[in-house]
């Protein structure tokens, strides 16, 4: 019999004897086999240096644990619905294989403190990444939130990928119209298997701000700073992932942060007094068209017509200017002719049906395309986006789903109107890189 | 009361852990322990996410009981985001790996094929991320001792934990200047025999460690813990031995201990103890369990190379070596050797032959401590001792002089070298002449004695000696 990953086994080398479980190689390594010593190490043995490869023991089938869960009436109900990420993941001891575990038994065993904040319900929805995330996705998500509503929850967490939590935050925010309960985003940096998990904070401050808030509208809640003690609830629309490990790398951009909370000192603070409360609003479900494709470009220095072209059969396209709103577009001496060339493509491809819509790739402030006199071109030929100060991302996300929703003339029209408070009238000095 | 350590079916083996010197092994940061005021302090939880593997982690347990916060000290100019665990390691730390093999090697041990970097759970707060990040390097070594050979049963590398600041009831502190810093941990099988054995093997292991020359020195940077049962009982691990002096009365101590629990009918708990000042031993934890260990999946399994590693001379052989080429005493010859400066000084002694190699070596591992003994000040002779000894191979300055000039570089002085120039023998009879005029009659002792205060560094001794005879 072949012996199997999680099984025991007795490999005989040229040179010695390896008794120790099987475990799963990376499919990079297929020259190795990895086995798990009774010391808890792992060692890779040469396959050509193994001459037999003896079963001892198959692996012991773990028996699943089912704990009842009482509820308790007192106390608000939440759904935790996970689609993935890092904050789903959590390494079998054993095999060291990533498995899932998602029911709301486990998540208690996890996070014991959430017992005393809600009856928890919990179920998988997706197991992904969220940088494979498609419109789809998205789709599925409201619909799955819908459910929830319609059972009557008083809010709903959904466990994401941090990659792209920022997209499917304004995605919901979008989709979800009238919403009568919160729907809070929480990711993590550091997987849930670890000790130094920033999983449990995100997670229980989320709950303990559900719960103790009147709060109805679609927010992302992740670590304020490096240390465990507090989370900021962040807008849907003005939040950005500004750091690729940190766990407060989740910053709002052109904005306060609605609220922080401090879990350990039983504290929440609100920074942004204006948000949707808790109705008994029906909710309705405005969703993405999976068929509409809208590309994203940055624009850089010594840019080519091609890549601009690569879009020429979009329905929209997102440009992450330069500063207040640029792309090289103009002739300046004999060096620059292909700027005038990009310039007269993006003007046909505009001409033709593709709605171009500008942000900036400062990540931080407001387009303003009238400061130049190059920008005023770009306005006469159609880019879109003078004044807004939406990020690329929630840009991006805006017109695919305005573009999913509406006529061409709307989308035009609504792209720079503030609909979820995706544009802000006033910035305060103090958002800046805070 | 003699006890037949055979008799008592003693099992005993040892397990070092010695800081390499050279930068933290997951990251660019040097490995600088430091106490100073932090600039950066972070307040964090940590979580036992115990039960995966369908046991709970006893250790993992008896710590996250406890619910502690912990405060982590760190510094913007020594420590980066890898030691707060807000950034995933780098790529493993060459040198430290390849230190590592030599240590293999040396210890005639097996490396495996492809090294596999594995967390170790650790929930006391002494790693930031919750585990410790170790590998298995290699297997199957032994070490020759007076008593046979002692087994080696692995050789990992492993992160150092952060320090432990201060401990109170709710709130722990560390410093995360240790954290990361390269570890190298050889376990040995239960092969030692009794306890003066057991303190033979560890001082062979750390002469083994020390050869490599890579190791880092002074209290703390090696570490011990002996694990030790008796009559088929449970096993305990001792740690903290501060002085290799006294681990064998501190085994014997725990031996007698087990014994009085086995006399009173009682049971001999599986634990980790510390050894104390009075050296007897007290308990620190349980001991931890095997489900602690699960792959570091954000290091890339690693194929080393063995074909390029070069086996350093051991120590003693080194020693020895010294005593035949320089005909150094041994004291001179192991001190030299277990400094680390061999290479150094076999250099200066072939550069400059017309110094003794013994003055050399005297003054490159005595001077500084001579200094710090008579004006307490900190200096590393090795750093200027070059420069000065040119001086003297020329013929410029004195033997006395070497001396000088040191104190007045350990003291942050500018050296005017200038003023230590040996002077000509008509100069040297002129001083000579005045202390003899104005000391008329004086024992030739006495007149010795000023002569050497005044031209102490201007003249070789044995010259003014020869010169203040004619003299008289």
């Amino acid at each position: 019999m072949q012996a199997k990953t999680g099984d025991t086994v007795l490999v005989q080398t040229k040179d010695k004897e390896v008794n120790g479980i099987l475990m799963p190689v990376p499919e990079t390594e297929e020259d190795i086999v990895i086995l798990k010593l009774e010391s808890g190490y792992n060692i890779g043995i040469d396959k050509k240096n193994i001459k037999t490869i003896k079963l001892v023991k198959t692996a012991e089938k773990k028996k699943e644990k089912k704990a009842e869960i009482k509820s308790n009436k007192k106390l608000p109900t939440i759904s935790i619905l996970h689609t993935g990420g890092t904050i789903a993941s959590k390494v079998d001891y054993k095999t060291g294989g990533v498995i899932a575990g998602f029911s709301a038994s486990e998540m208690l065993e996890l996070f014991p403190e959430l017992e005393k904040i809600a009856n928890i319900k919990s179920r998988k929805i997706a197991s992904m990444q969220s940088e494979m995330m498609r419109f789809v996705h998205y789709n599925l998500m409201a619909k799955e939130i819908e459910k929830e509503v319609e059972k009557g929850v008083d809010g709903i967490i959904i466990t994401h990928g941090t990659d792209t939590m920022h997209y499917s935050s304004a995605a919901l925010a979008f989709i979800l119209e009238d919403l009568p309960v919160p729907v809070i985003l929480v990711g993590s940096q550091r997987s849930s298997d670890r000790g130094s998990t920033d999983a449990a904070i995100n997670l229980i401050s989320a709950c303990y701000f559900i719960a103790n808030f009147d709060f109805a509208d679609v927010a992302i809640c992740m670590h304020e700073n490096m240390s465990d003690d507090s989370c900021l609830i962040l807008p849907a629309l003005k939040t950005r992932k500004m750091h690729t490990s940190r766990r407060d790398a989740f910053r709002a951009i052109n904005s306060m942060p609605f609220a922080r909370v401090s879990f350990n000192e039983n504290n929440i603070s609100f920074m942004i007094k204006d948000y949707n409360k808790k109705s008994d609003k029906k909710l309705k479900l405005s969703l993405f068209n999976e068929k509409i494709r809208v590309g994203l470009i940055k624009t850089h220095t010594n840019m080519f017509t091609e890549e601009f072209l690569t879009y020429k059969n979009f329905d929209g396209l997102v440009i992450e200017g330069t500063g207040l709103g640029h792309l090289p577009n103009e002739e300046i001496d004999e060096y620059t002719k292909e700027n005038k060339k990009i310039f007269n493509s993006l003007k046909d491809m505009i001409k033709k049906g593709l709605i171009a819509v500008m942000s900036s790739q400062t990540i931080y402030g407001r387009i303003q395309m009238n400061v130049y006199t190059p920008m005023r071109e770009l306005q006469e030929i159609g880019v879109l986006g003078h004044l807004s100060d939406m990020t690329a991302e929630t840009t991006f996300i805006k017109l695919a789903w305005l573009l999913s929703n509406y006529k061409k003339e709307e989308v035009k029209e609504l792209i720079t109107k503030n609909l979820k408070g995706e544009i802000s009238e006033r910035v305060e000095d103090k958002t800046f890189l805070s | 009361m003699q006890l037949d350590y055979e008799k008592l079916n003693f099992k005993c083996g040892i397990e070092i852990h010695q800081q390499l010197d050279t930068h933290k092994l997951f990251c660019n940061c040097p490995s600088i322990i430091r106490d100073d005021k932090p600039d950066i302090v972070i307040k964090r939880k940590l979580r036992a996410s115990a039960g995966e593997s369908g046991e709970v982690d006893a250790a993992a347990l008896h710590e996250s009981k406890r619910d502690k916060q912990f405060i982590y000290q760190a510094y913007s100019d020594t420590t980066c985001l890898v030691e707060l665990d807000e950034e995933p390691p780098h790529d493993l730390n060459k040198e430290a790996l390849e230190i590592t093999l030599q240590v293999a090697l040396m210890l005639n041990a097996k490396v495996v094929d492809k090294i596999c970097f594995m967390r170790k759970t650790v929930v006391d707060g002494s790693n930031t991320s919750g585990f410790q990040r170790t590998a298995l390097i290699a297997t199957d070594g032994f070490v020759e001792t007076s008593k046979g050979k002692v087994s080696v049963d692995s050789i990992c590398l492993e992160e150092e934990a952060a320090k432990i600041v201060k401990r109170t009831e709710n709130e722990d502190t560390y410093n995360l200047s240790r954290l990361g810093i390269p570890l190298v941990e050889i376990a040995t099988a239960p092969d030692i025999k009794d306890p003066e054995h057991c303190k033979e093997t560890a001082k062979k292991l750390g002469m083994v460690l020390r050869s490599t020359n890579k190791v880092k020195r002074g209290l703390g940077t090696i570490r011990q813990d002996v694990n030790l049962s008796i009559k088929g009982k449970s096993r305990v691990e001792i740690k903290g031995f501060q002085d290799l002096k006294n681990m064998p009365k501190i085994i014997e101590n725990e031996v007698k201990r087990h014994l009085k629990l086995l006399e009173k009918g009682k049971e001999i708990k599986k634990e980790v103890r510390k050894a104390n000042k009075d050296l007897t031993t007290s308990f620190m934890r349980p001991m931890p369990g095997s489900a602690r260990m699960y792959p570091e999946t954000d290091i890339r399994t690693i194929r080393p190379d063995i074909s390029k590693i070069k086996i350093p001379e051991l120590i003693t052989d080194k020693s020895k070596k010294l005593e035949k080429d320089f005909k150094l005493n041994k004291d001179l010859a192991d001190l030299i050797t277990k400094s680390g400066k061999t290479d150094f000084f076999i250099k200066l002694a072939e550069k400059y032959k017309n110094i003794k190699p013994l003055f050399i070596a005297d003054s490159l591992v005595n001077s500084g401590k001579e200094i710090k003994r008579r004006y307490n000040k900190d200096i590393d002779s090795s750093e200027h001792i070059e420069e000065i000894l040119d001086y003297l191979n020329k013929g410029k300055i004195s033997k006395e002089a070497v001396f000088e000039i040191l104190v007045e570089k350990a003291q942050g002085k500018k050296v005017d070298y200038k003023k230590y120039f040996l002077m000509s023998d008509e100069e040297i009879k002129k001083i000579l002449k005045e202390i003899i005029a104005k000391n008329e009659g004086a024992p030739f002792n006495a007149l010795m004695g000023q002569a050497m205060a005044k031209l102490r560094g201007k003249a070789d001794g044995k010259k003014i000696v020869e010169l203040l005879k004619k003299e008289i």
